[in-house]
């Protein structure tokens, strides 16, 4: 009986661990790392029968019903261009140029990928608000007191998450993602 | 030498199984939850119109807060599904189709619709479908079909609502 119990205690824990490890690995990670632009990530076979088991998991539990890449492409970011993790206490600057794509937003979520309620009811900005003329240069502030212009309130002291939608995308970035340019996040001051 | 190992081979047996088993049930279960979620508000095989995103009311991880959403979830045991939906003019609009696994079975916009209605119907293998219209095959029987359309201003949502409203889905009787 005893090495019943020994053999039983040590599946569990393996089982356990095994778990863990995947339900840790689906959380910390972003909705795809196989492409890199800057802070930004994304994957390649979102939402698709060729997606990897991980992938799969990962999206479904960050970023269910996300469409494949010809549809939209999803980038997300958790830090700022300088590699520190973006944070609520912190005003950020978002700088960036015309994104090869019919429609584009950037959104704010907490780090499991929800709306942060803020008394703006604001929560992404894109091209319905920006010029879309290719040769400007924009910025969108990012931070927790409010600002004149083009903003988005953080919402919370935590960390936080952005999330760049492409949708029907063209030219490079329907080709290929890993050789565009994506908006930058530098970060401003932070409060205590 | 084996018998100082073998709990060390069990444990990390178990682990290796676990991790594995937990990453392919994931979307499935996940899947589940969301269907769930959207049939509290709605029967199954019914588009259900969802409000505008707030962050008081988000239906789905990651919303956009851009987009207009109307979910069915769907059950084919009774039989293939009749979808149906016309383009928002001037805007983006889709009908996505998404399986028990969470994979993507279809997706139409509206540039592909060019202003005309869309039909199809979604079956499982080895159903009967009516002839002439266009067939998505899945290989689950249970999944979300979803309809986004693009809003550049929360205040748009009334105009858009008449007509995103006519998208339907309906089980198709006498057809297994």
């Amino acid at each position: 009986m005893k090495a019943v119990f020994k053999w039983s205690g040590l599946v569990a824990l393996g089982l356990a661990l095994g778990g863990g490890l995947a339900v840790w690995q689906m959380q910390a990670s972003g909705l795809g790392n196989d492409v890199r632009v800057g802070p930004w990530s994304t994957g390649r076979d979102i939402g698709t029968a060729h997606a990897d088991m991980k992938t799969r998991a990962i999206v479904a539990l960050r970023g269910l019903l996300a469409l494949p890449a010809q549809e939209a492409r999803y980038f997300t970011a958790t830090t700022d261009s300088a590699g520190a993790p973006l944070s609520g206490k912190c005003s950020y600057a978002l700088t960036g140029g015309a994104i090869e794509a019919r429609w584009w937003s950037v959104t704010l979520y907490d780090r499991g990928g929800w709306l942060i309620p803020n008394r703006w009811h604001r929560h992404s900005i894109g091209s319905a608000r920006i010029d879309a003329d290719p040769a400007t240069r924009w910025t969108v502030r990012i931070g927790p007191a409010e600002q004149p212009g083009l903003w988005v309130p953080t919402g919370t002291d935590g960390p936080f998450e952005l999330t760049l939608r492409a949708y029907r995308p063209r030219g490079t970035m329907a080709r290929d993602p890993a050789r565009i340019s994506l908006p930058s996040i530098t970060r401003g001051e932070c409060r205590p | 030498m084996m018998r100082r190992l073998a709990p060390f081979a069990v444990v990390a047996a178990a682990a290796v199984g676990s991790y594995y088993a937990t990453l392919a049930a994931a979307p499935f279960g996940l899947m589940r939850l969301a269907e769930a979620k959207i049939a509290s508000n709605a029967p199954t095989n019914h588009f259900t119109h969802l409000p505008p995103v707030r962050a008081e009311r988000q239906f789905v991880v990651r919303p956009s807060p851009d987009l207009l959403y109307s979910a069915c979830p769907y059950d084919l045991t009774a039989g293939p599904l009749e979808v149906t939906a016309v383009p928002v003019p001037g805007r983006y609009s889709s009908i996505s189709v998404f399986d028990a696994r969470t994979d993507v079975a279809f997706v139409r916009n509206d540039e592909q619709m060019a202003g005309r209605p869309m039909r199809v119907v979604l079956a499982l293998e080895g159903q009967t479908v009516p002839v002439g219209i266009e067939t998505v095959r899945v290989r689950y029987a249970t999944g979300i079909i979803l309809q986004r359309v693009l809003l550049a201003d929360p205040a748009e949502a009334a105009s858009v609502d008449p007509i995103r409203s006519k998208a339907r889905c309906r089980t198709l009787a006498g057809q297994q």
